[in-house]
């Protein structure tokens, strides 16, 4: 069949079927619970209670002590050679640890890699979840997907505690998205929960104190 | 055992295919104990969520205003993803759907495709028509590849391989993956899942997905997964392509905060699943960068005018609602015939069958409304069954079947007698002569005829007393009057 | 206070002494009690088999007989169902302007056992004593249609001498059905054990519903197997004093 004339049929028949339909979106009820109620210290309290439950490993620091704190957690990862985006602030790439800036990195370079560090877009505190938008600060989906180790600086002015809360951050949507909220998991297996299926087994969370 | 039939048009009817499912009752723990395991969790985390109504009032509203508005979001959404890079094309049925498939593979040169896990693509039976033209699908979803491996079907929307036992999966890898020691740990089965994938994952460049929701404002599509194979298919692969039925349309990218709040809750019951992606279009240097859309109808717009059966569509298949169903419960996946199980397989089958195929799915129920009332966009699931089974009466009615069948008699002859009370009173007396036949002396019925032996299979029947109500209202009212 | 009983078709031909325990349930709270004789069916089993306008002209029927009642109190949880969840789209496709109206007015009116008890009547002690182990099972249309919630309970509470086990899985289907326990009858045989096995284990004298249809079912089953466990029905629980006390039958 050729293709134009599928979607004039499908199209025909879809207003055909809707031809009596007068629906508004601005009529969609929204009684939902839009706002969370914690101040600043109840959602990174939140955020990384939630975060510790799936296994994440969670510290907080100041803008001083950050490149010292990354260092330390690559170091203590035992990881070596860490992927970066090219966006990422250079002075939280201290010495000692062995950087991959992705410049166009092959797939097996990256796969050679033990880990990645990235900043985030966003945080909802309520689910744990870590918002990538896949800027210069965080990079392409490929580094935060085939290392085994992600370390990500997270600001706690980014930590939101709703759901809602974060889309109406972003009115401008974004055009890529991950939102992780868990190490992979199947529960396939007679319902045996196992982690880390595809992608990083291991994530580590800096929430950077900016807002002091 | 051989691998069950999920084709609508030639699976078995209900009651015959759940027959041998009855009798495993390996399976019918698996299914009862994994439906536990997820309505518990789901139970917990609803009862946190205060605002869990409003959300599903929202979440049914939005559904139900996106098919109302379905042809503008549709074409608004081709317009966009089309801006961003993504090809978008329009499949009328499930060959028309195929072949777009085949097409762009035979461009791209494709011999081998990885897929994540879309019950659209065994809805079109999209594997077997790779195979035939020659090209090797493996899916990466751990438990689509039990069932791929193992010549199996899936059981279950979220959990498909929950019939499948670790020591069953271990012979399976073991025989397929070339694993001879292997145990039947399932981190270790997993683990050997992960190396056998990733292989796939980083040497194959074409990758077939569905979508849980298409974004018309930017023209985008969202997956919401938990293992990460998801992701892997959709950032390595040089081509991508989504199919995705004409019903996933969302209008904005802030109403998954409704949806990703219900979906979660319900499928898996987590507040939010491990890994949802979005993207629209091709972004350069960032995943494949040739992508296409093929929008599938099948069926759906015919749906789409039914008063009633519109509902069908908001589903967003979360599986809620076989996990809460006594019938599925005793029967799984395999007894109902088609990708789609469950009550929305008993209501969406036969309408995407044109109500052709499947006619026993929507007599599969008992009509208890647990789905109803767990379901995230509000389908009001037994509204439709019973709709189905009017259209169903009427088309036979139409085609002048069943005059002998012992269940229209029945029914034509209850009416008769409920037309009146003379009428009425004359069939309890004929019922009560009747009846007398098959009454043991202890006043019980063991074995009744027709239609009633299904009834006798398990159940006695006390036989009908020799006095109606009405009969012993009225001997006291007479009473009452002489006393006056 | 009137009230006519509308018995169903089933109760009437099966299970007189469910309506006769009604009826000496109610009047013993004060209630004049009729029963309008022309009465039949609500239409139920015909709407849920799919054979719709079979189901029409007895709910139209229905309408016209007690369009000028009081009030109807039925005891059957599944015909209440039928009437509130399904007359109005019946009429809508195959009623008149004015059938609507007139089932608008009465549906107000129309009243299961336990809501008329404890909506209507306001009582909850009825006066009656059972005193046995009884479990109760949650027919499915007064859970999920009527949303009788608690008042079987609150009934049944304060029953002198009746001892209330709980049943695990109580909101879980029984597997009657209607005709899906005919036509599915091996699903429903399967549905209607893993029930029994949760009835059993509470070791109850009496499994109690809002319904005859579930119990006709359930009460089918364990006779087969002989065992000690006997279906019984909330009116009949409830009609029992020390004067009158409940004979089984089944």
């Amino acid at each position: 069949m050729i293709p134009s004339s599928s979607r004039r049929a499908i199209l025909d028949r879809i207003h055909g079927a809707t031809r009596n339909d007068e629906s508004r979106y601005e009529a969609v009820p929204r009684n939902y619970i839009h706002h969370g109620s914690f101040d600043a210290d109840g959602r990174i309290h939140l955020m990384t209670e939630r975060l510790r439950e799936y296994g994440a490993e969670v510290m907080e620091t100041s803008p001083v002590e950050l490149p010292a704190v990354i260092v330390h957690q690559i170091q203590l990862s035992g990881r070596h050679h860490i992927v970066v985006p090219p966006g990422l602030p250079a002075e939280w790439l201290g010495s000692g640890v062995n950087w991959k800036l992705d410049m166009g990195l092959s797939h097996d370079e990256i796969e050679h890699c033990g880990g990645v560090t990235t900043a985030a877009s966003g945080a909802i505190a309520d689910s744990g979840t870590i918002v990538l938008h896949h800027g210069p600060h965080e990079g392409r989906r490929l580094i935060t997907l085939l290392p085994d180790f992600h370390l990500c600086i997270l600001r706690a002015s980014q930590i939101v505690e709703t759901l809602p809360e974060y889309f109406a951050r972003f009115p401008e949507p974004p055009r890529l998205a991950t939102y992780i909220s868990g190490p992979s998991a199947t529960a396939d297996i007679e319902m045996t929960r196992i982690k880390g299926v595809h992608g990083p087994r291991f994530l580590s969370v800096i929430i950077l104190r900016d807002d002091c | 055992m051989s691998a069950p039939v999920m084709d609508p048009r030639i699976a078995p009817p209900f009651p015959e295919a759940a027959l041998p499912i009855l009798q495993n009752t390996q399976l019918r723990k698996n299914v009862a104990h994994a439906t536990d395991v997820i309505q518990a969790k789901r139970g917990r985390l609803v009862a946190e969520k205060a605002d869990w109504q409003e959300l599903r009032e929202s979440a049914a509203a939005i559904r139900a205003h996106a098919l109302a508005n379905l042809g503008a979001y549709l074409e608004e959404f081709e317009t966009k993803c089309t801006a961003a890079g993504g090809v978008v094309h329009w499949a009328a049925d499930a060959a028309g759907a195929q072949n777009i498939i085949l097409g762009i593979l035979r461009e791209e040169k494709a011999n081998e495709v990885i897929k994540i896990k879309t019950m659209t693509s065994a809805e079109i039976q999209l594997n077997p028509a790779l195979e035939a033209a020659g090209i090797r699908a493996t899916e990466t979803d751990l438990a689509e590849l039990i069932l791929q491996l193992g010549n199996d079907e899936p059981s279950h929307i979220v959990v498909p391989a929950l019939h499948v036992n670790r020591k069953q999966v271990r012979e399976i890898f073991a025989e397929r993956m070339g694993l001879p020691q292997l145990s039947d740990d399932p981190e270790a089965l997993t683990a050997a899942a992960r190396s056998y994938l990733r292989r796939k994952f980083l040497s194959v460049p074409t990758a077939i997905c569905g979508a849980n929701f298409l974004i018309t404002e930017t023209g985008a599509v969202a997956i919401v997964e938990s293992e990460g194979n998801g992701r892997m298919c959709l950032t390595l692969p040089r081509t991508l392509i989504a199919l995705a039925g004409i019903e996933k349309v969302i209008p904005r990218f802030s109403d998954l905060e409704v949806l990703l709040q219900v979906l979660a809750r319900s499928a898996t019951g987590e507040r939010m699943n491990p890994y949802t992606s979005l993207w629209s279009g091709v972004t350069p240097g960032d995943g494949p960068q040739r992508f296409h859309v093929v929008l599938l109808d099948n069926g759906r717009s015919q749906i789409l005018a039914h008063k009633v059966e519109r509902q069908t569509l908001q589903c967003i298949r979360c599986a809620a609602c076989l996990n809460t169903c006594p019938v599925y419960r005793q029967t799984g996946g395999h007894a109902y015939g088609s990708p789609y199980a469950g009550p929305i397989g008993a209501i969406l089958t036969p309408q995407l069958e044109h109500m052709k195929h499947a006619q026993s799915l929507p007599y599969a129920s008992s009509l208890c409304a647990a789905c109803y009332e767990v379901c995230p966009v509000k389908i009001n699931i037994p509204e439709v069954l019973i709709d189905l089974r009017a259209k169903l009466v009427d088309q036979e009615r139409a085609e002048n079947k069943r005059w002998f069948d012992p269940m229209y008699i029945g029914m034509r002859a209850a009416n008769f007698a409920f037309a009146s009370a003379s009428r009425f009173r004359v069939a309890q007396k004929l019922g009560q002569i009747g009846a007398g036949f098959f009454t043991d002396k202890d006043g019980w019925i063991r074995r009744l005829p027709s239609l009633g032996a299904r009834w006798s299979l398990s159940r006695d029947l006390r036989g009908l007393p020799k006095q109606t109500f009405r009969e012993w209202w009225a001997v006291r009212e007479r009473g009452n009057k002489g006393a006056k | 206070m009137r009230a006519s009983l509308f018995i169903t078709c089933y109760n009437d031909t099966l299970y007189p002494e469910t309506g006769q325990a009604v009826v000496r349930l109610l009047e013993r709270l004060g209630v004049e009690l009729g029963f309008n004789p022309a009465q039949t069916c609500c239409g139920q089993m015909h709407a849920n088999t799919g054979f719709r306008a079979e189901a029409f002209s007895q709910a139209k029927r229905f309408v016209q007989l007690y369009r000028d009642t009081e009030c109807v109190v039925i005891p059957s949880s599944s015909c209440v169902a039928m009437i509130r969840d399904q007359y109005a789209g019946l009429f809508d496709e195959l009623g008149t302007e004015e059938l609507q109206k007139e089932f608008a007015a009465l549906l107000p009116r129309v009243y299961e056992l336990s809501e008329f008890l404890v909506d209507k009547l306001n009582v909850e002690d009825v006066g009656a004593w059972f005193p046995h182990r009884v479990t109760y099972h949650a027919s499915c249309h007064g859970l999920r249609s009527l949303h009788v919630g608690e008042r079987p309970f609150r009934l049944l509470s304060k029953v002198r001498e009746l001892v209330l086990i709980p049943l695990a899985n109580l909101d879980r289907c029984c597997g009657f059905g209607g005709t899906f326990s005919v036509k599915n009858a091996e699903v429903s045989t399967a549905m209607l054990d893993a029930k029994l096995g949760d009835m059993l284990a509470t070791k109850a004298e009496f499994c109690a519903a809002l319904d005859n249809s579930c119990l006709m079912h359930l009460g089918g089953a364990l006779h087969r197997r002989v065992e000690s466990l006997r279906p019984v029905h909330l009116a009949e629980i409830l009609a029992s004093t020390e004067e009158h006390p409940y004979e089984a039958t089944r």
